[in-house]
């Protein structure tokens, strides 16, 4: 095991020192998940970085709209009625919704007393960090709207009237109850008391926001462009994995390093273990950094677990046409021809090139005979078609044999070469 | 033609190929090969091209197995075993090195493959480099270095190990003359060390200066093997004698030089003349033919 190891170190510290395996290795894919991603639509929240919302007025007042017309600045808002809303959310058309609530326009006109104005914002409960930032640009949006009656004479005499006036229509003993307040109130203000933070003073927030729940059904469509460049990224990390330590063992044969290895005394099994191992650690190492950056750009994996074990059947695929390569390749030029002139079809009926639900059904049918489509399939099956276990078991079973086989013919290729 | 295989006991040898036969397809590639190396000494392996010395060096080190006949390496009849590889040290014609790794991280990591580890994997890659003599250029990338240099190198990844039994194949193509001559003073302190060293080369001279015996193989067989003088004496033919006599230059091949010398004397005035001996070249022309081999 230690030779072994000490033989994937050795390819892989060969492979960073060399600028154009690392371009094809681990920056194509890259540019490929993220150029690819943002050219085809980032992540659907808007071209701005706007943040797309349903809208439910169930208030439509003055005060709605107008606050409704405010945060336009921050969303991207559509109006719905509350049915579509939340199947919008669901089906991941939108982040989320939110509804203003009836008597959002009234409250709005109110400031330290009765119920604040109120909404309720539906949001997936996986997307934690969109939720936190939808009610803080709430939150600023209602500030600003209180920081407007206090710096606008106009709007700051409507409010006081609008007391003045609910007042008048106030029985007797309610209007005495009210100049008790304000009297108890005088003497309260010229005695200073420490604040508690339980007072209901404390407790009162421009705006109410009340969450719920609205968990997205993660199937049929993938949610963001960088879902469908994601895979192709990780294709494209495959391929280029599989390509420079399939070549580098030819050059292995060609320059005559394989002989001494040959002569020392570790076996064939663990020569060639030891650079199927560094194929398979460079292919999870470009996996994880693609990961990250989709993750970056907004993907979430309806199934982490099923992410993994679709990377790791890829893998294991790509390390036995690896193998396949090296042994059919009596050159470093042959080889690389002939990989890349199977590749590029494969690639292409696969879907590593243009999505397969763009293209017409005999090409997506046709696109069965690669192993790169079942690559495709089980790694969108664990980022947005959510696969069971048994839809996952599949594209597996025909990844993981596909690398088998191809690792069997390699190996014995290479013996009788 | 004398039987030249010694028989055993093997452990005076430390390499003995017994009736060795080796085909590729219709090609026959080494044919009833019999050779026998003592310990200690070097060899010297001289062939043309495609004589097989190639070929009988992979059976050797257990990278070919024989269709027929035995290899056996210090008393062990598998030469494939890793205990058996620990004890050989290859230097392959072809430049077996990474181009992308430093002088010392190729040997390094051909220590690894040894099981090589630790302070024992530093002393001997630091000696290593000194004895060829590139610790100046130790973290240079092997890719950078001349001909000469990754020469040196390739001799030091197969002394990595401390191997006893190493073999050589020619070591010294396309390199300089100091380079080379670094080498020929490598292998000389190596044999003083007790190494067996086995020499494929091309070069007569280098056979002629470094090699305690020489074997001389066409087309799968033994043809000679023996020490130079003796192989000078079997198959280099008489010394050629060269007379000057009026003007004229005249050679003659005899055995006895100096009774022919007296001859010519006695009937005209030598002006000059001159006695060549055979040499390993004529020896080796002889053995193998003047027909041109690709």
């Amino acid at each position: 095991m230690k030779q072994m190891i000490a033989l994937a170190v050795k390819d892989m510290r060969i492979l960073l020192r060399n600028k154009g395996r690392i371009f094809f290795t681990f920056i194509w894919p890259i540019i490929v998940t993220v150029l690819f991603g943002l050219a085809f639509g980032g992540n659907n929240d808007g071209a701005q970085g706007k943040v797309k919302l349903a809208l439910i007025d169930e208030d439509n007042t003055d005060g709605s709209r107008a606050f409704a017309k405010a945060i336009e600045e921050s969303f991207e808002l559509t109006p719905m009625n509350r049915a579509d809303a939340e199947n919008a959310v669901r089906r991941g058309q939108r982040t989320g919704y939110i509804v203003l609530t009836p008597g959002f326009g009234i409250a709005s006109e109110r400031m330290f007393y009765g119920q604040p104005k109120e909404i309720e914002l539906g949001v997936d409960p996986a997307r934690r960090a969109e939720k936190g930032m939808i009610e803080g640009l709430l939150l600023k949006h209602a500030s600003e709207d209180m920081q407007h009656l206090f710096t606008d004479p106009n709007a700051s005499s409507k409010m006081v009237d609008k007391a003045l006036g609910e007042m008048k229509d106030a029985p007797p003993d309610q209007v005495a109850s009210v100049q008790k307040f304000l009297g108890e109130l005088k003497a309260f203000v010229n005695t200073p008391q420490p604040q508690s933070a339980a007072s209901p003073q404390a407790q009162w927030q421009p705006l109410k926001i009340v969450a719920k729940d609205v968990s997205r059904q993660r199937s049929g469509e993938p949610d963001n462009a960088f879902e469908i460049t994601f895979p192709q990224g990780v294709i494209w990390g495959l391929i280029g994995c599989m390509m420079t330590f399939g070549i580098s063992l030819v050059s292995e044969r060609t320059r005559g390093t394989f002989v001494r290895l040959r002569i020392a005394p570790v076996t064939r099994a663990q020569i060639l273990g030891g650079k199927a191992l560094a194929c398979f650690v460079s292919i999870l190492f470009v996996q994880v950094i693609l990961f990250t950056i989709a993750w970056n750009f907004g993907v979430r994996p309806t199934s982490f677990v099923m992410l993994i074990v679709a990377c790791v059947s890829a893998a294991i695929c790509f390390v036995g046409f690896m193998m396949l390569v090296a042994g059919l390749g009596r050159t470093e030029e042959t080889a690389a021809g002939a990989a890349w002139a199977v590749l590029m079809p494969l690639a292409m009926f696969g879907g590593a090139m243009v999505p397969t639900f763009v293209m017409p059904q005999w090409m997506q049918s046709l696109g069965y005979i690669s192993p790169v489509r079942w690559a495709m399939l089980a790694i969108e099956g664990g980022v947005w078609r959510n696969f069971s276990v048994a839809e996952m078991a599949l594209p597996c079973a025909i990844l993981i044999s596909v690398g088998v086989v191809c690792f069997a013919f390699g190996t014995r290729a290479l013996k009788e070469a | 033609m004398p039987n030249l295989l010694i028989e055993p006991p093997y452990r005076t040898y430390v390499l003995t190929l017994r009736d060795v036969r080796k085909t590729f397809g219709k090609t026959v590639a080494v044919d009833g090969l019999s050779l026998s190396v003592r310990k200690g000494e070097i060899l010297g392996l001289l062939g043309p091209n495609g004589a097989g010395k190639s070929t009988s060096v992979s059976l050797s080190v257990g990278l070919l197995a024989p269709d027929a006949g035995s290899v056996v390496i210090d008393g062990n009849l598998d030469p494939a075993k890793p205990e058996v590889r620990q004890k050989i040290g290859v230097a392959p014609q072809a430049l077996a090195l990474y181009d992308a790794l430093s002088g010392e991280e190729n040997l390094r990591f051909f220590g690894e493959m040894y099981g090589l580890s630790g302070a024992v994997l530093d002393q001997r890659v630091t000696w290593c480099l000194e004895f060829v003599g590139l610790t100046d250029r130790k973290k240079d990338l092997a890719g950078g270095y001349s001909g000469g240099m990754k020469r040196r190198l390739n001799l030091a990844a197969a002394l990595i190990h401390d191997p006893q039994l190493l073999l050589l194949d020619e070591p010294t193509v396309g390199v300089d003359p100091q380079s080379r001559n670094k080498i020929f003073e490598s292998i000389e302190e190596l044999h003083q060390q007790g190494r067996t060293i086995i020499y494929t080369t091309h070069y007569m001279e280098e056979a002629e200066r470094l090699c305690d015996r020489i074997a001389i193989i066409d087309a799968g067989k033994l043809l000679a093997l023996g020490t130079l003088s003796e192989l000078l004496a079997a198959h280099g033919g008489p010394p050629m004698l060269m007379v000057k006599t009026n003007g004229e230059e005249r050679r003659t091949q005899t055995a006895d030089p100096l009774g022919e010398l007296n001859r010519v004397a006695a009937t005209t005035t030598i002006e000059a003349f001159q006695m060549e001996k055979p040499t390993l070249e004529q020896v080796f022309l002889r053995l193998t033919g003047r027909s041109l081999r690709d």
